[in-house]
């Protein structure tokens, strides 16, 4: 680690003045779950750390009026878990559920959904679920104010489409008619490591079936990816095992071309996207089915 | 004294009270640790230290143009700066364990070539870490890199890149560090009787020991005395402190090395590094305490590893089952540098053979250097390789004859009439219950009634291996622990060893001997930290020779001061030593033990009241007692007896593959073991867990993972795939079959490591159960499991090998298209001696 000299603003407003006065060696920190075994590592280092600790209404999650879920980027893994159903209803509870499935509880505790939509890593667990519900992400800068598509977000392995100078804000979930079932579905040598293949399923019904599906695979390419081709196999009756089958083959196909016959890594992944996306389809189909 | 004769196993000279041998006494270790008051090597502060960091190279294989440390000496806290050419006849090369430096291919610093990456370029000390760390910053290195090596197959080729050109070696030009031989039996003529011989190409991976405690030391030179003292994460007081002392050329009175709590070594912490070189010199040249304590990359880059393998291996069964004939071809890679690397394929080869005795052993080894990290020991020493080529082929060569693993191994394991019982390996077992462990093992996983009934996707595996109880290394003619005992004025004892407890529970252990031994309590009994200054020689804790060597020392010297207690009490109680007795704290005429004398008394009568003492007595209630095995050299066929007895382990494994993520599940795992007598059961219990632990890790997770260019991709916690707790199945089917040691006087063997051989071979036998695939790499990853799944299913096989086999490989090869030994001709060594090997020698 450097020596750095830690900020710490109580809007966002301040802070966004502070990582402009500071630029270029100023870094935003929340819980500094990635940027501080960074530091450690010698890898960054920030002359200015700008704490998003004390900024106010940055951490928390709330229902907004049009039915949209909320969540301040400095809300913690932990904080969601902590959730029940009247905050966190319906397939907002996958977040919930995700938050609480990652790394380990040090991790979970200090580690925010912003810092993880903010890393980067291809690996993590939030972006492919917030790319895969269709969220949107709010961020702030000297600029003013601007809404995203969280798919598109990561652009590869450390790099997030978030200027020096912006601040995100909150991840905002869509209201919950946009689906009627959400599936996440990871793949990781141990409990607490990073996934290697994960995939969001969202499925919206319709009269007879699926009105519209959604597939989002992360870990396989520099960052999530959106498969519409293998999702728009799914609309129509409820898919049988082997539509799914056909689905999960055809997502493997369009994540990575090739894969089956690539190198031993690409292969393995190929296989994983199949069969994640194979169980995340299922889990989904059967949601629906029941609701 | 040198070496006890060999006596039975009976009890103890206390006679009263309960015995402590044989009971889970509670550890007096974990106190401490429990409370976090332990003092480890970055717990150490002095006063005045002051911070080193070293400078790694981040290549693998260089060339050095120039190392510049001068614009380091300008940054701001910067003390001093080292780096190699500085150094170069002032410190002497080292390369060999303990004495006679044979090999000078260790250096504090890379001079003109590097050699691995992580390999020291330069250090820096300063008033604090970070300050070092901007130091080694500023240090200008110039390197021209080179062609990296890190397949040791490749580095047999004649084109390979010559990883150390300095050194010739005695089989010439090339990365042939050492090679090795046995030829035992006539191996051509079991294979030409045998009904089948089976024949794989297997690798292993490389493993750390990944012991959370970080190497390190501090080191405080008093420029007054010229004392050096060094703390030191270590294994080994004196192993470090004489490679020091020749490295640095002053006497080894003025290097003391003390040991503060060591959080593990697993082997890896066997040596003497060049980061307790660099601290020293630091401190000399400040007369100021350097502490250096390395980060968790720098200790994989740099520490030693698990020498990874290459096995051309063939076994040969005759129609029955019984194992005539075993032939293998060796490529050892043990990384660019090593002191214990050449070692490991000795013993692990000799001891590997175990638990059958193969009446024909061909083996011949290339001992390779590749631009990897340096090869060690690590908790097995070899075994668990060989056990993974051998115990596959076991069962390889029982289904090609339809015979049951379980029957042909119950066939071959060693079971002789009359002990002791000499192999044609030369092991002479003294006693064994292996063959009643393997039956145990079998029942406690439920082997006949989860074959009969067969579960999708799951399977089971057996393996069966014995470990060494300490061991004679090929270059270290000694295999001696010692300890010194004294019993205090107020009648406490203190146990002075230099032989650190790194997790064996020394402190436990020793206790309890001394305790049963002196009738004292023991909470009366301590263990002093060890330190070179008043603990006696002795070699150190690995080769899981604590509880036997080191316990056999301590029990000697327990009854060598009896004798001299007891002698007192006889003067002053005017009665004969044979009518005493010893337990509650004194020592009483036999058949009254509420009366006699305390222990205290006696020992204040020596110091205080020396008018009471018999005639001539020597008032001193210190004594000290060695022990050293009676174990032979190896001889020049590869033969001997290198262990003083051999404990047992049977595993048998329950896994589960998960056909769509690949993901190796151990459902269940049954482990009997024959570890003599056990003097803590808590304690061996938790060295089994332990040992299966790293067992599982080698089996299918960890490795080091290199790119072409010798860079490692794997090098933190984060991503080496080290088994952690929720991985483990519930480790509840473990026993022991006690076949007390009839070598060792208190009849134990050896514990630390007998969990870990057989593990990769049970798991790899149960995988093959599970899904008809045999694999022979290491690990057994989800990659590599869902990559041959696939590979099965495309080709429409029952049976697949890989990945060696793959893609175009379906029967056994013809061992003429395998690689012979390329550095020189097998049997072109002349040996200048050849050792009688009479079969009834040792019986």
């Amino acid at each position: 680690m450097r020596a750095f000299t830690w900020l710490e603003p109580g809007t966002t407003t301040d802070a966004v003045a502070l990582l402009r006065e500071h630029a270029p060696g100023a870094r935003l920190i929340a819980g500094g779950q990635s940027l501080l075994l960074a530091m450690k590592d010698r890898t960054a280092g920030p002359t200015h750390l700008v704490s998003l600790a004390g900024v106010e209404g940055l951490a928390g999650v709330r229902t907004a009026d049009d039915g949209s879920l909320v969540v301040g980027a400095a809300t913690t893994y932990t904080a969601l878990t902590r959730l029940d159903a009247t905050a966190l209803g319906g397939w907002h509870g996958v977040l919930g559920a995700v938050a609480g499935d990652l790394a380990d509880r040090p991790v979970r505790n200090r580690g925010t959904v912003g810092g993880s939509l903010c890393t980067g890593d291809p690996r993590y667990d939030v972006p492919v679920l917030a790319a895969g519900v269709d969220a949107t992400l709010r961020i702030t800068g000297a600029g003013g104010d601007r809404e995203v598509p969280a798919t598109g977000f990561a652009q590869g392995p450390g790099l997030v489409a978030l200027r020096p100078d912006e601040v995100l804000t909150a991840l905002v979930l869509p209201p919950r008619p946009r689906w009627d079932a959400v599936a996440f579905e990871k793949f990781r040598h141990r409990v607490f490591d990073a996934a290697i293949v994960s995939v969001t399923c969202a499925l919206r019904a319709g009269a007879d079936g699926v009105a519209e599906a959604r597939l989002t695979v992360g870990g396989a390419t520099p960052a999530p990816t959106p498969v519409p081709g293998a999702a728009a196999r799914l609309v129509g009756p409820l898919p049988d095992p082997d539509a799914v089958a056909a689905a999960a083959d055809a997502a493997a196909e369009e994540v990575l071309p090739g894969g089956a016959t690539a190198g031993e890594a690409v292969r393995y992944r190929h296989e994983l996207v199949r069969t994640l996306v194979r169980r995340a389809v299922t889990r989904a189909a059967a949601d629906l089915r029941r609701s | 004294m040198t070496e006890a004769p060999p006596r039975t196993a009976g009890p103890g000279p206390a006679a009263t009270g309960p015995r402590l041998v044989g009971t889970s006494v509670p550890r007096k270790e974990d106190l401490a640790l429990l409370t976090g008051t332990a003092r480890f090597i970055d717990d150490i502060r002095l006063p005045g230290m002051v911070h080193a960091t070293i400078l790694r190279s981040t290549v693998a294989h260089a060339r050095v143009r120039s190392i510049d440390t001068a614009p380091a000496r300008a940054v701001p806290g910067v003390l001093d700066v080292l780096a190699g050419a500085e150094l170069v006849g002032k410190v002497k090369p080292w390369g060999d364990l303990m004495q006679d430096l044979l090999v000078g291919d260790h250096f504090p610093f890379a001079t003109d070539k590097v050699l691995y990456e992580g390999q020291e370029l330069a250090a820096v000390v300063a008033g604090t870490r970070y300050q070092a760390l901007d130091g080694c910053e500023a240090v200008a290195v110039d390197l021209e890199e080179l062609p990296a090596v890190v397949d040791p197959e490749q580095a047999l080729r004649p084109d390979a890149p010559l990883v150390q050109e300095r050194i010739v070696y005695e089989f010439g030009e090339g990365n042939v560090f050492d090679r090795y031989r046995v030829r035992v039996g006539d191996f051509a003529a079991a294979e030409r009787d045998a009904a089948v011989v089976v024949r794989q190409r297997f690798t292993t991976n490389k493993q750390a020991g990944a012991a959370l405690d970080p190497h390190g030391c501090v080191a405080s030179h008093d420029p007054f005395t010229g004392v050096l003292t060094l703390w030191s994460s270590t294994q080994s007081v004196y192993m470090v402190r004489d490679v020091l002392a020749d490295v640095l050329q002053i006497p080894r009175t003025k290097v003391r090395v003390m040991v503060p709590e060591v959080g593990a070594g697993f082997g890896s912490k066997a040596q003497m590094f060049g980061h307790e070189v660099i601290a020293a010199l630091f401190s000399m040249r400040l007369g100021r305490p350097v502490k250096l304590v390395l980060r968790r990359d720098e200790i994989f880059r740099a520490g030693t590893t698990r020498n990874s393998q290459v096995r051309y291996a063939e076994l040969a069964m005759a129609a029955d089952g019984e194992i005539t004939g075993y032939r293998d071809y060796v490529v050892h890679n043990t990384g660019a540098m090593s002191v214990w690397g050449n070692q490991v394929v000795h013993i692990g080869t000799n001891v590997g053979m175990l638990p059958y005795p193969i009446p024909n052993v061909h083996v011949d080894s290339d001992i390779v250097h590749t631009t990897t990290a340096p090869g060690g020991p690590l908790r097995g020493f070899g075994i668990p390789q060989t056990v993974w080529a051998k115990e596959q082929l076991v069962d390889m060569a029982a289904r090609e004859l339809g015979l049951d693993p379980l029957a042909v191994r119950e066939r071959n394991v060693v079971d002789p009439a009359t002990f002791p019982y000499r192999t044609p390996m030369g092991q002479v077992i003294d006693s064994t219950s292996i063959k009643q462990c393997l039956t145990a093992c079998a029942e406690a996983i439920d082997w006949a009634a989860k074959r009969a009934a067969p579960v999708p996707h799951e399977g089971l595996g057996l393996a069966v291996s014995m470990k060494y109880t300490s061991c004679r290394h090929p270059s270290l003619d000694t295999d001696l622990s010692a300890v010194r005992l004294r019993l205090e004025t107020d009648g406490t004892v203190t146990i002075y060893s230099s032989d650190v407890s790194h997790g064996q529970s020394h402190a436990t252990m020793l206790s309890q001997i001394v305790a049963d031994g002196l009738g004292v309590g023991i909470e009366k009994v301590t263990l002093a930290p060890p330190d070179s200054m008043t603990a006696p020689f002795g070699l150190g804790t690995y080769a899981s020779r604590g509880a036997a060597v080191l316990g056999t020392a301590c029990r000697l010297a327990t009854e060598r001061l009896r004798d001299k207690v007891l002698a007192i009490a006889a003067h002053v109680l005017e009665v004969g030593p044979g009518d005493l007795d010893t337990g509650n704290d004194r020592v009483f005429v036999k058949g009254l033990p509420d009366s006699g004398i305390y222990l205290e008394i006696l020992a204040a009568t020596a110091a205080y009241r020396t008018h009471q003492l018999p005639p001539d007595f020597e008032p001193t209630l210190e004594t000290v007692a060695t022990y050293d095995t009676p174990t032979e050299r190896e001889a020049s066929d590869g033969s001997g007896n290198l262990s003083v007895t051999y404990s047992g382990a049977a595993h048998a494994a329950h896994v589960r593959v998960d056909p769509e993520t690949g993901r190796v599940t151990v459902v269940d795992y049954a482990m009997v073991h024959d570890t003599g007598t056990v003097i803590n059961p808590l304690v061996v219990e938790g060295q089994h867990q332990g040992g299966f632990l790293m067992g599982m890790g080698m089996a299918l997770s960890e490795d080091y993972v290199y790119d072409e260019n010798g860079h490692q991709l794997n090098a933190s916690f984060k991503d080496y795939l080290a088994v952690t707790a929720p991985e483990v199945p519930e480790l509840t089917r473990m026993s022991e079959i006690p076949a007390p040691s009839t070598t060792i006087p208190g009849g134990q063997k050896g514990a630390g490591e007998s969990g870990t051989g057989p593990v990769p071979a049970a798991i790899g036998n149960a995988v093959l159960d599970a899904t008809g695939i045999r694999f022979t790499a290491l690990p057994i990853t989800p990659q590599r499991m869902l990559t041959a799944l696939r590979e099965k299913e495309r080709r429409g096989v029952e049976t697949l090998r890989y990945p060696d086999d793959m893609p175009d490989f379906t029967g056994p090869r013809c061992p003429d298209e395998w690689p012979s030994p390329t550095a020189a001709e097998a049997d072109d060594f002349d040996f200048d001696f050849d050792f009688d090997l009479d079969p009834e020698e040792g019986a």
